[in-house]
């Protein structure tokens, strides 16, 4: 524990001295609020509107997990195809790659129009978004083992199964891992640009709700949350890592 | 126990690919290899070595040509097998034993025999101790023992080694050929041997086979008639000394080495 918070403790120095640094900022320059709110302030808001915050804290993270998990499922399945199947990768990768370059954000406002107000559409949304990266990075994981491993298996009369699940899924799972790490990230911002365009609740929608007000402090007390969702997330899933793959070296 | 299985092919070649990308990598080759012989293939880089031991076991199909494995034709990978590869082909997600014990786990073999085994070997290899260890936590030498384990603890009739020592050094070179030798004066084991190197052919074999490139072919066949078990210093034995010149001297007749 103390070994732990050795090693955060100067990086939470420098947070805490930045912040610091901020209400200075805003004090000594005497800054209006609407432009730039306190430290102070925004998280005194964070603190005294808890419940708001954990309500609508919790309708966020549910979709960014919907999402995710309909985005990286397929994606995984789509790139063990494309490593395993030149025939796949012909058809399907140049479509990929093409796809993914897209600012796919922008059909926000269109899953509104074709949906309406519901979950529905905000899933299919991170679920399109959060599914190239994986979809990129298990590709690399698949093809990353060893072609002399088909020869040892085929050697041992492995069936397709095993060859997967004894061969190719563990060594491919470390870089499925480090994309599912970034994209889960990713999923937290796609889901409140969606909230904003298309909800009644959800951290997005205060947000939406903070501008019309122009309740700054509001705003930065969201992003304080929504940060720690990310944070939250992305730590939950480098312990999933480490209780998966244990023979990682760190 | 099983004993070594007989490798016989006729006029097998290999062709990668086909029309004008098509490239001719092997034969065609005849092979003769006896129930529990130790055969090495010696050869420069590309004369299809490694072609050949993919061609004995069937885990590449023939372009042309046949082969029987103990009187059988091949026509699917032989599963009687066990194969060593240059860098040990370990899984880094399993421990060392659970590397071997993966041929228990995807043949379904019964684990108390193959656990025994595995055990044994473990033993005979100079292993004790690196059981719960990870490959990445072992050294080159131990890593390749482990990988030798692998190959051998389904009790296979044959073993493919394909430059299983060419990425350890000078030392631990020497101390693994005698420990794969002694094992298999133990087993009889079939052996097709890949290396570049002529003290390992020669320390090792009962026969070499000396290739050239181009399309790869055998160019000639030299039986080694020296006592078992074998000395660390080769050099002891003026016949070696022999053996290992004539292969430096075909070397040299072939173009392999260009010395000025």
């Amino acid at each position: 524990m103390s070994a732990a918070f050795a090693r955060i403790r100067e990086p939470l120095l420098w947070f805490a001295g930045l912040l610091l640094l901020w209400e200075l900022v805003v004090r000594v320059f005497a800054l209006p609020t609407f432009v730039l709110p306190a430290p102070s302030n925004f998280l005194m808001r964070v603190v005294n509107e808890y419940p708001r915050f954990v309500t609508h804290g919790l309708i966020t993270t549910r979709l960014i997990i919907y999402g995710f998990v309909a985005g990286a499922v397929p994606g995984l399945i789509l790139a063990y195809l494309i490593a395993n199947s030149r025939r796949c990768e012909m058809l399907l990768y140049p479509l990929v790659v093409f796809i993914q370059g897209l600012p796919k954000i922008t059909l926000a406002p269109m899953m509104l129009v074709w949906f309406g107000y519901a979950d529905f559409p905000k899933i299919l949304l991170t679920a399109l978004i959060t599914f190239f990266p994986v979809l990129v990075d298990s590709v690399a994981g698949f093809k990353a083992a060893d072609r002399r491993l088909f020869y040892l298996s085929r050697s041992m009369n492995a069936s397709w199964f095993q060859t997967f699940r004894y061969i190719e899924l563990p060594a491919a799972a470390p870089a499925i891992f480090s994309g599912f790490k970034t994209t889960i990230v990713i999923a937290v911002t796609v889901v409140i640009v969606v909230e904003w365009m298309n909800s009644n609740n959800g951290l997005g929608y205060i947000v939406l709700r903070a501008m019309d007000n122009k309740d700054t402090p509001l705003i930065f007390a969201t992003l304080v949350v929504a940060s720690a969702i990310g944070v939250a997330l992305s730590y939950a899933m480098a312990s999933l890592e480490k209780l998966l793959l244990p023979w990682r070296r760190k | 126990m099983t004993t070594g299985a007989s490798i016989v092919a006729r006029g097998i070649t290999k062709v990668y690919g086909s029309d004008s990308s098509a490239y001719h990598a092997l034969g065609p080759i005849d092979l003769d290899i006896k129930p529990g012989e130790f055969v090495s293939l010696i050869g420069p880089s590309g004369c299809g070595k490694s072609t050949t031991l993919l061609l004995a076991s069937g885990l590449e199909p023939v372009t042309q040509g046949s082969i029987e494995v103990d009187g059988k034709p091949l026509t699917k990978p032989i599963t009687e097998v066990g194969i060593v590869f240059q860098d040990h082909l370990l899984l880094d997600f399993r421990t060392a034993m659970k590397n071997v014990m993966l041929q228990q786990e995807i043949r379904g073999l019964d684990k108390s025999v193959i656990q025994a085994r595995a055990e044994s070997l473990f033993e005979r290899l100079n292993l004790k101790g690196a059981e719960n260890r990870y490959p990445w936590q072992l050294s080159g030498g131990m890593r390749q023992r482990v990988s030798i384990a692998r190959a051998l603890v389904h009790d296979p009739s044959m073993l493919l080694m394909d430059e299983p020592f060419g990425a350890l050094d000078a030392i631990s070179r020497t101390q693994i050929r005698h420990d794969l030798e002694m094992l298999w004066l133990d087993t009889r084991k079939t052996v097709l041997f890949i290396t570049h190197s002529i003290d390992e052919a020669v320390g090792l074999s009962d026969r070499v086979l000396v290739m050239s490139k181009g399309p790869g072919t055998i160019v000639e066949e030299i039986k080694i008639d020296l006592p078992r078990p074998r000395p660390a210093h080769l050099g002891e034995y003026p016949e070696f000394t022999k053996y290992a010149n004539r292969i430096y001297s075909i070397f040299e007749k072939l173009g392999v080495y260009k010395f000025k």
